[in-house]
């Protein structure tokens, strides 16, 4: 059904374009539950309603149909309870990434419910049975929400920060800016309400994000992550109880940025924080994950805690997404550090909206095979791969330790840079792994920290030049798929999980040698990692290793390394893992074990690590195509910014490979 | 408007044809509680683009309902006293039934709901079986009224009766 609507989205995409002037008749919604007879009274209800309606019976889908493009709908309308996903779940990505109004429905009307679906962002909460005089009257929160954007966007700041990506590796700034993507990097943010009943900064609800997509485009700020450092340094200097943004403006002492970006930024910060000290009780950590997870590197503070996801920093190649920002709720996962929480926070959200820009960026990419449409969820993988000059990332990488889970989209294709991830100590490397960029292949694992109750953590890898929507639980991992068929990499198991979160990780594997594994862990609500294993001549062990720790692991809850591991060695995982890999012929894959090995990887991780080879390899081996990217260009990029970054392999973070591209 | 239509209604219900017939069913199967106002709008939606909209509709509600109402039968079978499980079901259907407008199944539906909140297992396994009981009962009767509708042919689709 995502083809097929995306198709016929296209086609109709003239047609309502005419229909949107006359806004609200022909505005576009996006009605999703899994009841067939109240979906079909629904989508007729609004077709009375002169809207246009596209209506999908899995949340999954709907995630993959906003994905792949966000400027095909207005307005989601959703149901709560559904098998696949939990509608307040769906509920916070969409608002993450897409920042789309969406409405709830639900038989039940009880105080709680629709609390719940208020705090989780909804704009509104409807009971079953729907009437059509309700629905006459949705189309107020899609005005309402451009209407109050347009007030905050910031178009100077967004023309100093939003550079056309290039092949300069060296942009200090990674922020990519997709002329591609449809969104000019819309920042995904908690939903307005949500921020609003949360923070207790009154200055912080502003949003610096700009218009739905349907409005006119303004040009956000772009969070670049050396933005994003000098932020988080600020805020640390004067302390996260204190930080007010006028003082962080302050210090920050950028030109030409506002207090009211800054405002809304820390905003999102701060979610991400505290999203990460929710989950971080959860899950095993995304540190983990990452690849990082030994325990020495878990030590990252709140990563303890943690455990759960571990948001990647999306790879920068989101520029597209740059305004994601995104606390990626699931990024919640403090990993401890708090910086890296932004870019965790980003990660997670830019991962689903990344990536499906990144599809848009795959032009710059390039990767061979990049599907745009592939990329969908956790669309970092793409994003890198194109972007490897242009690494967006907004948050990412940790701002102290600069390896944020990158996980650009694009790193499919070539970011190895997957490096980024890692929530180094050492706040150098990453950057210049970002900034280098091209072949960083920043996996972007998509890493949805489960919500305190669940969340899936899913970490695309950004590898491989397409991305593919792995049936990633929730998320929506993003599976990327080079060239093949995305089915290949579909991941649809995971979901079978009850209530826990999935975790899936997929593995995908980079035509030109990068491989996203990303595995499906069910249970466990660990993160979804999809680690990008470089396939790179074996240049850069990091890299691999990172990959593969980058697995998210299931149910751990302590940071292992295994996660990532466990995920490929978990039934789930190799058998996604098969399916990613299959498509690769990666001669080079072989290099890619010692490499794995190589970094502080707990002697179990080493296990993992094999297993994770195992996997992957005979697989690699198979079907690369590696034609279909310049995965050579890319890793020689990252060669080169690995090496620079190697210096990081001390950190504690344990493993160091972000440099690999393994995005975790 | 819906009362002007019942004015007219009221006059065509008392022919003696098919339409009248018709008229009549649609009425008495509100009055008797089968149905609500939601299967009013239903059918409102009813128009030249989809002119048997009502009946797929309830063609499809009964088919997964069935499906939904053997779910909760399996739960209380394989899983007793998981109250959760049984509600959790039960709300699925309870959500099928009120896009309907299947108002005593849904009564039902809430009552199980109730017991299961309160745990009692006889009150559940009674309840259920109403529950079953009436979506055979709602079943036959719109399968007849829908016959009905289809007899009337056109003439019966103009004149539907506004319940």
């Amino acid at each position: 059904m995502l083809l097929g609507a995306a198709a016929r989205m296209e086609e109709k995409g003239a047609i309502t374009g005419r229909q949107r002037d006359q806004f609200p008749v022909g505005m576009r919604v996006l009605a999703v539950d899994d009841d067939p007879v109240c979906l079909k009274v629904l989508e007729t209800l609004l077709r009375r309603c002169q809207y246009h309606v596209t209506t999908t019976n899995q949340a999954i889908t709907a995630l993959k149909l906003l994905r792949e493009n966000r400027d095909m709908f207005d307005l989601v309308i959703s149901d709560v309870h559904m098998p696949d996903m939990d509608g307040f779940k769906l509920l916070e990505l969409v608002g993450l990434e897409m920042d789309l109004p969406v409405i709830m429905l639900s038989v039940n009307g009880e105080t709680k419910s629709v609390m719940k679906g208020i705090t989780h962002g909804a704009c509104d909460y409807l009971l079953k049975p729907v009437r059509v005089e309700e629905l006459r009257n949705i189309w107020q929160h899609v005005v309402r929400r451009k209407f109050s954007k347009r007030e905050r966007s910031n178009l100077d700041i967004y023309k100093d920060f939003n550079k056309l990506p290039s092949t300069d590796p060296c942009h200090s700034h990674n922020q990519i800016i997709a002329g591609a993507c449809d969104q000019s990097g819309r920042i995904s943010k908690k939903r307005k309400e949500m921020h609003s009943d949360e923070e207790d900064d009154g200055e912080e609800n502003d949003f610096q994000e700009s218009d739905e997509p349907s409005a006119a485009k303004k040009p956000r700020v772009v969070w670049s992550i050396e933005l994003h450092r000098k932020f988080v340094a600020a805020v640390n200097q004067l302390g996260i109880d204190k930080a007010v943004p006028k003082r962080i403006l302050e210090l920050m002492n950028v030109e030409k940025l506002t207090r009211e970006n800054v405002a809304s930024h820390l905003q999102k910060y701060r979610l991400y924080l505290k999203r990460l000290s929710a989950v971080a009780s959860q899950q095993a950590s995304i540190v983990a994950a990452f690849g990082g997870r030994d325990p020495s590197f878990l030590h990252m503070g709140a990563f303890e805690g943690l455990q759960s996801y571990q948001p990647f920093a999306p790879c920068a190649a989101l520029s597209s997404f740059s305004p994601h920002g995104l606390l990626g709720r699931t990024s919640a996962a403090t990993f401890g550090v708090p910086e890296l929480a932004p870019a965790m926070t980003v990660q997670t959200a830019t991962n689903n909206g990344i990536i499906s820009h990144c599809a848009g960026d795959a032009n710059k990419f390039q990767l061979s095979g990049l599907q745009e449409n592939q990329q969908a969820n956790l669309g970092q993988g793409s994003t890198t791969s194109l972007g490897l000059p242009q690494l967006q990332q907004k948050w990412i990488q940790q701002e102290t330790n600069d390896l944020s889970a990158f996980f650009s989209g694009s790193a499919l294709a070539n970011t190895l840079s997957g490096a980024l991830q890692r929530v180094t100590s050492s706040p150098l490397p990453p950057q210049e792994l970002l900034e280098s960029a091209q072949t960083k292949v920043s996996a972007q694992p998509p890493i949805t920290m489960p919500s305190v109750s669940s969340e899936l953590v899913e970490r695309t890898v950004g590898v491989s030049a397409n991305l593919q929507d792995s049936s990633i639980s929730q998320q929506g991992a993003l599976p990327i798929n080079d060239g093949f068929t995305a089915d290949k990499l579909q991941l649809h198991d995971p979901f079978d999980s009850t209530g826990g979160t999935r975790f899936s990780v997929n593995m995908l594997v980079c035509p030109s040698g990068s491989i996203t594994a990303s595995s499906n862990t069910k249970g466990g609500a660990s993160s979804c990692s999809t680690v990008l294993l470089a396939p790179d001549t074996g240049r850069h062990p990091n890299y691999l290793q990172f990959g593969v720790a980058g697995n998210s692991r299931h149910d751990m809850n302590e940071i292992k390394q295994d996660h990532l591991h466990q995920g490929l060695s978990t039934g789930s995982f190799n058998h996604n893992f098969g399916a990613c890999m299959t498509e690769q012929t990666n001669p080079n894959v072989p290099y890619l074990m010692p490499q794995m090995k190589p970094n502080t990887m707990a002697s179990e991780d080493k296990l993992k690590q094999r297993n994770i080879y195992d996997l992957g390899i005979p697989k690699l081996h198979g079907g690369f195509s590696s034609s279909s990217c310049n995965f050579d260009g890319l890793l020689n990029s990252m060669i080169k910014a690995e090496k620079d970054d190697l210096s990081f392999t001390d950190n504690d973070l344990g493993c160091d490979f972000f440099p690999l591209g393994a995005c975790i | 408007m819906r009362n002007l239509r019942l004015n007219s209604d009221s006059r065509r219900a008392a022919r003696g044809d098919r339409a009248g017939a018709l008229i009549r069913t649609g009425r008495i199967l509100s009055r008797l509680g089968y149905l609500d106002e939601q299967f009013c709008q239903v059918e409102d939606l009813q128009d030249e683009a989809s002119p048997n909209f009502a009946e797929e509709v309830a063609t499809l509600f009964f088919k997964d309902s069935a499906r939904l109402i053997s779910n909760v039968e399996q739960a209380l079978e394989k899983y007793p006293k998981d109250f959760n499980r049984w509600d959790a079901y039960m709300q699925q259907l309870k959500g099928s039934c009120s896009s309907i407008g299947a108002s005593r199944m849904k009564s039902e539906c809430m009552s199980f709901r109730d017991y299961c909140g309160q745990g009692n297992v006889e009150g559940c396994m009674r309840s259920f079986h109403k529950v079953k009981r009436e979506h055979g009962a709602l079943r036959q009767k719109l399968e007849a009224y829908f016959q009905l509708l289809r007899q009337a042919g056109p003439a019966g689709a103009a004149t539907r009766p506004g319940m």
